[in-house]
């Protein structure tokens, strides 16, 4: 106990993270603001809006700056009704987590409380809206991060976003062999429980009806 | 001599789960592999889709059914972060309790499946032995031995029964003793020695830049934890300090590494959970009914378009994500959108490259020191 991140420290630490972005892109248009998560301890993170064309500079400037050191996730939405300018989104989940001057042979015990400046862990988000369209495209990260790098293949397995520059991308989760532009998670896939809902509706089974129906005796 | 590949799984013990693993191997040692996943890809996100916020919790308790408990807190807790729901302490306690017992039955059952796979066997007998202790325990909180549906968003679905508190102090204090019998079975075994040292060494500044996180990354001697740096329920007001293991070579953690950190990690939920039980608020041996407000709160169930929630979490295997976007079908009852992150999907392949240049009869120890989880994985 006594050893946990304050939540100043935590709060000061998200605020010089966005400063540091503002004085850099501020100009270019970025939008980075501070908000607060409402569950758990109500820790502030970073979210960051910007332009594909501008993500790899932003991305390696969170690398080599800012320190975020985990990109943890990936995803890709579907807006069909979003309009011309948002179409699809990718929002990536990024962590700067405590690890600087690991020594081998040593066990290196961090106290939350003694951290400073770029040791205290920060949470970002960043968004980067995409037009609508049939072929999105964001640039890959792959190099600066070898954690985006089966996040950014599942994301254009599941939902179609092309990753520009990712090496050796292919599928993952959906089975090899799906066909060419089969990415389930676009929302003109429905599932059945969206028009027709078996649960509710028909809770027995009785309107069902067997797919060999009418060609077996 | 030459080079040759080699399919080991979907059914392989190596695996753990069904996934495969193609080995290229030049006579015994691993040149290059391949990690192929996705054997049990059930759709969980798409079908979230379709479903409300409440009944989206037991679809998030069989994605892992090794710890169920943890994956549906991890999503409640997201949804809470969307819906802007307040949860009451006791709750919190309850559901760390729960979570850590939960951490005990998973590291046990790691343990339990890592046993054989390094010759043995009387280790799963013994530890599965323990971990029915365990479920027995998450069985009187939800009701059935695996999968709970025991989260709400805005609390927990019943208080802890009366004399559940008794049953837990005896059992983890059974437990603590039974952690030293484990050691002394297995720090003493020359195979177990042989063939966890030495092998599958890995750096905490690799594994963070994969993706790795969890016991794997603080075996390498770091204390990276999430219910530590920023800790969410009421971690940050029961006694206990981060697992972290001092890694043997400047090459990082090897697998015996990775072993005992999980057994150190073992002992602090067992800390936890005794210090935990003392201080819950409203008393351990008073049982209020469920839906009182001591234990759940009434949570809003729509949520606007344009509105998310995320959630980061310490999961039995490393921090687990859940990203939700509000607004979706029937009035914003259901997620836009829901994203799960599991810890394995970036370890798996992570793991199949650090098999690079050890021999084939290592592989089953190096990924089985992963604790890999396919179901978490596939999703």
């Amino acid at each position: 106990m006594g050893t946990t991140v304050t939540k100043e420290q935590n709060a000061e630490a998200a605020k010089a993270a966005a400063d540091n972005l503002n004085s850099r892109f501020s100009d270019a248009g970025i939008v980075v603001e501070v908000l607060a998560h409402t569950s758990g301890l109500a820790y502030d993170f970073v979210r960051i809006t910007c332009a594909p064309s501008q993500w790899r500079g932003v991305a390696k400037y969170l690398k080599n700056e800012i320190g975020v050191n985990y990109c943890g996730m990936v995803t890709g939405t579907h807006y069909p009704d979003g309009g011309a300018e948002r179409g699809w989104e990718v929002a990536y989940h990024m962590n700067r987590w405590p690890i600087a001057n690991v020594k081998a042979h040593t066990m290196t015990v961090l106290e939350g409380e003694k951290l400073k400046g770029k040791d205290i862990p920060v949470e970002l988000e960043i968004f980067i809206p995409l037009p609508a369209g049939e072929s999105p495209s964001v640039p890959s990260i792959q190099d600066i991060w070898v954690g985006a790098d089966w996040n950014e293949k599942e994301t254009w397995d599941l939902v179609g976003i092309d990753f520009e520059g990712h090496v050796n991308m292919h599928r993952v989760l959906n089975p090899h062999d799906s066909p060419v532009g089969f990415h389930p998670l676009q929302r003109q896939h429905k599932i059945r429980y969206h028009d027709y809902n078996e649960m509710y509706d028909d809770p027995q089974g009785f309107g069902r009806k067997p797919v060999d129906e009418g060609r077996v005796k | 001599m030459a080079e040759m590949w080699i399919t080991m799984g979907p059914q392989h013990p190596m695996t753990h789960g069904l996934w495969t693993l193609r080995v290229k191997v030049d006579g015994e040692t691993v040149t290059d592999t391949e990690a192929e996943l996705g054997y049990i890809h059930r759709g969980v996100e798409k079908i979230c889709e379709a479903r409300d916020f409440t009944q989206i919790t037991p679809y998030c308790d069989r994605l892992c059914y090794v710890s169920a408990m943890t994956w549906a807190h991890s999503y409640v807790m997201a949804a809470e972060d969307l819906l802007e729901a307040e949860v009451p302490e006791r709750a919190e306690y309850i559901r760390l309790m729960a979570a850590e017992v939960q951490r005990l039955a998973s590291h046990l059952m790691w343990l339990g499946a890592f046993g054989p796979d390094i010759g043995n066997l009387t280790l799963m007998t013994w530890c599965l032995r323990d971990r029915e202790m365990f479920l027995d325990l998450l069985q009187e909180l939800g009701g059935s031995r695996m999968h709970y549906n025991y989260p709400r968003i805005g609390g927990v679905k019943r208080d802890i029964p009366i004399g559940w508190a008794g049953r837990l102090k005896a059992k983890v204090k059974l437990f603590e003793h039974r952690i030293k019998e484990y050691e002394m079975l297995l720090d003493e075994s020359t195979i177990w020695l042989v063939r966890l040292q030495g092998v599958g060494y890995a750096t905490a500044e690799d594994q963070l830049d994969a993706g790795v996180t969890g016991p794997n990354i603080r075996a390498a001697g770091v204390n990276t934890d999430v219910r530590w740096t920023n800790p969410y329920s009421v971690y940050d007001q029961v006694d206990w300090e981060p697992a972290v293991e001092k890694p043997t070579s400047v090459k990082g953690a090897d697998c015996y590494d990775r072993y005992r950190v999980r057994m150190e990690e073992m002992r602090q939920s067992c800390r936890m959970l005794l210090d935990a039980i003392d201080k819950v608020p409203g008393g351990a041996n008073t049982h209020y009914q469920p839906g009182d407000e001591m234990i759940l709160t009434k949570a809003p169930t729509r949520a606007p378009e344009g509105a998310t929630g995320f959630s980061t979490y310490e999961c039995t295997r490393g921090v687990s994500n859940f990203y939700i976007q509000g607004g979706g079908d029937g009035r914003g009852k259901n997620p836009y959108r829901l994203s799960i992150r599991s810890p394995m999907f970036l370890t798996i392949p992570y793991v199949a490259k650090t098999m690079i240049g050890y021999k084939i009869a290592d592989i089953p120890a190096i990924m089985g020191s992963f604790d890999p989880c396919i179901g978490e994985t596939d999703r």
